[in-house]
């Protein structure tokens, strides 16, 4: 596989909080274009601290390592940057902005990628079009869209629009951080034909979660376990078969 | 004039005094002598009382030391030029049907379009009604809820040169708004002085919309009488934009009739120190009154807005939601007082003040108070100060918009909640779009 093809490359990674605290402990993960992985953990293991970091949120202080994306240094850019260059995070609490329309918002985002890319703005007239194509697919009403950003919607209204954003935005690295936490089973099958409609060769997703539940329907090509911010055992699908079964509590020493 | 110094006087009003005895601020030659006799009492009392100080509650957030200190008197009226006209094309209102002009706090037929009024309707300016309908404006001018601890109403009192009338007869809707553009040149310097009047007859229905704006330094003392018979809606928004160099003091007077219903929305973007005070008295029983608005302040800005409503009847309802906004050096503050009168029982009233301070320097002050001598009512008030939400922030950058932008949004969503409470789309549409104009270089 030639360094093109590896989208993501984390190596030893240590963050810690503005506290102090040490939340991830050594990091080493690397992802190559097309694949789908799915980092599991029990809670507290760092997996949304992970998330957090990549995506560049404040209040992280990465003491050590490197995250390589795309060729380029992902920590040195400011989270719009990496998002306009292709990496988009699904939020585990979708946060709730009153008086911004979901429209707007969104349109205003893609608009700032295009720029960003060098490609001219949409219009509305083009934008409601694509957004429309996108729509049926999560099963969501266009009166949810009319809404102010997350505020009011139901915990699966909120994890949909997340995905829809995401089949709106295009990205080259999607980091989904508990998509699946809340959503009861029809919401869960919605999201994942989402996800699974996003898999492309050219495009990396990586699911955090801490259940083996969503994996029922989005099939990993790399399973890797998490605890106690590290990396502690990686495999094929079947490792979160396995994980499921016996529990998190017979790993560890394992790396 | 050595008929008025029998009264004690401060000395910052001295100047005032001198340029009274001299008329040096071209009102009207002749004057109905109710008129100058009301101007003269007005101007010992303002001698009387020279200006506040910070020790006086309703003064203590504004620093008027400048003021105090370089007389701004009463100034001459410029001619319309074309830095005048262009700031009327940005402002005024695309689809306005009644529009009347003072410029340099005088009326400017030319720039006016106030006719095709229904019957019965007057609209003009308070020069042309003090000599038409002295009936109408004599008793508003000489109204007792000026009070006596008003310097600055006392000061209008003596002298303003005009101003506008708004005369609704009963049983009138008045479809579209009526547009009252303060303008001031920039030219003539000094303060202006305007005095105004709005009366809605019974069971009518009126929206007026009135902008400040001008150019250079200058002081704008504005005082409007709002008064609504029964059953009468009167929608009152003020937007205020004036010069970088400018003062503004805006009071407004309002009495409601039985079952009148008066929503007044002010925004604030403009001027060095700016100054809204809403005074309210519910003298009929089951009136509504709303008063909303917002200040969006940066640099070294000082806004303040007050409001007092007073329910002297039964069955009232008040609702009020104000949002602030300080950037820079800024400092704003909100005082809100809400009165219950003995026997005004079933009031139900409710106070919102939400607060955004960006930045270390900046800084807003927020002040209800409830005052209720009546047992069974409902009143509650809310009061916050914050900064943005960083969560929020966060969001919106995960999607590529630049931290500015994101920061932007999230200042005219909050803005645009009290916003959203001025009943007029078109206007609604046009007070945001100056929101926006006020946030590309709020935080510069």
């Amino acid at each position: 596989m030639t360094d093109t093809a590896r989208v993501l490359e984390i190596k030893n990674l240590h963050a810690r909080l503005t506290d102090g605290r040490e939340i991830l402990r050594g990091i080493d993960l690397s992802v190559a274009s097309g694949e789908v992985h799915a980092i599991m953990g029990p809670n507290g293991s760092g997996k949304s601290t992970l998330a957090a970091v990549l995506a560049g949120r404040d209040g992280y202080e990465v003491s050590e390592g490197t995250v390589t994306y795309l060729g380029r240094e992902l920590l040195a850019m400011s989270a719009d940057e990496r998002a306009c260059e292709g990496l988009f995070l699904a939020f585990q609490y979708p946060v709730e902005i009153p008086g911004v329309n979901n429209m707007y918002f969104l349109r205003t985002a893609m608009n700032a990628q295009r720029r960003h890319r060098g490609e001219p703005e949409l219009d509305a007239g083009q934008f409601l079009k694509a957004v429309r194509a996108q729509l049926k697919l999560l099963d969501i009403g266009e009166d949810l869209l009319q809404r102010a950003v997350n505020v009011g919607f139901s915990g699966g209204e909120k994890k949909r629009n997340e995905i829809f954003q995401m089949a709106m935005l295009e990205p080259r690295l999607a980091i989904l951080d508990e998509t699946d936490s809340g959503l009861d089973i029809d919401a869960l099958k919605v999201v994942a034909r989402g996800v699974n409609q996003q898999r492309a060769p050219d495009r990396v997703i990586v699911m955090i979660t801490h259940y083996q539940r969503l994996l029922g329907y989005v099939e990993p090509d790399r399973v890797h376990v998490l605890r106690d911010g590290r990396i502690v055992q990686s495999g094929d699908k079947s490792l979160a078969v396995e994980l499921e079964r016996r529990g998190y509590g017979v790993l560890g020493d394992a790396a | 004039m050595n008929v008025l110094v029998d009264f004690p006087v401060k000395p910052e009003a001295r100047p005032y005094l001198e340029a009274f005895g001299r008329g040096a601020f071209g009102r009207q030659k002749r004057e109905p002598d109710w008129l100058t006799g009301y101007r003269k009492g007005s101007l010992a009392r303002f001698a009387e009382l020279g200006f506040p100080s910070r020790r006086s509650e309703s003064w203590r957030y504004l620093d008027l030391r400048g003021l105090e200190q370089t007389p701004m008197l009463p100034a001459g009226r410029a001619g319309v030029s074309a830095a005048t006209r262009a700031q009327l094309a940005e402002i005024g209102l695309a689809e306005v049907a009644h529009r009347l002009v003072l410029v340099d706090g005088r009326f400017a037929p030319e720039l006016s379009a106030i006719e095709g009024l229904p019957s019965g309707v007057w609209l003009g300016s308070m020069a042309a009604a003090i000599a038409e309908r002295p009936d109408l404006v004599r008793s508003g001018i000489e109204t007792p809820s000026l009070d006596a601890s008003r310097p600055f109403a006392a000061l209008n009192a003596a002298f303003f040169a005009d101003g506008f009338v708004c005369d609704i007869p009963p049983g009138t809707a008045l479809d579209r708004p009526v547009e009252i553009l303060h303008l001031s040149s920039g030219e003539t310097g000094g303060s202006l002085h305007t005095r105004s009047l709005v009366t809605v007859g019974a069971g009518s229905r009126v929206s007026v919309v009135e902008s400040f704006i001008g150019l250079g330094s200058y002081w704008r003392n504005d005082v409007v009488e709002l008064r609504l018979a029964a059953g009468a809606e009167l929608a009152r928004v003020a937007l205020v934009e004036e010069a970088a160099g400018a003062v503004h003091f805006g009071e407004v007077l309002a009495t409601l009739g039985p079952a009148s219903r008066l929503s007044g929305f002010v925004l604030l973007l403009g001027g060095r120190t700016v100054r809204h005070e809403a005074t309210v008295r519910s003298e009929g029983e089951g009136t509504r009154c709303a008063l909303n608005g917002a200040f969006l302040l940066s640099g070294r800005q000082e806004a303040n807005i007050l409001t007092a409503v007073d329910h002297a009847a039964p069955g009232g309802e008040t609702r009020e939601m104000f949002k602030g906004v300080a950037a820079g050096r800024a400092h704003g503050a909100f005082q809100g007082r809400i009165t219950v009168r003995p026997g005004a029982q079933k009031v139900d009233a409710h106070q919102l003040s939400r607060n955004l301070v960006l930045g270390p320097r900046a800084s807003i002050d927020t002040k209800p108070e409830l005052e209720i001598f009546a047992d069974d009512v409902k009143c509650s008030h809310g009061a916050a100060v914050g900064d943005l939400d960083e969560s929020a922030i966060f969001y919106l950058c995960a999607r590529g918009i630049p931290n500015e932008l994101a920061r932007r949004m999230l200042i005219e969503a909050f803005v645009l909640e009290a916003i959203e409470l001025v009943e007029l789309p078109s206007l609604r549409d046009r007070l945001l779009s100056r929101v926006v104009r006020r946030l590309a270089i709020l935080e510069e």
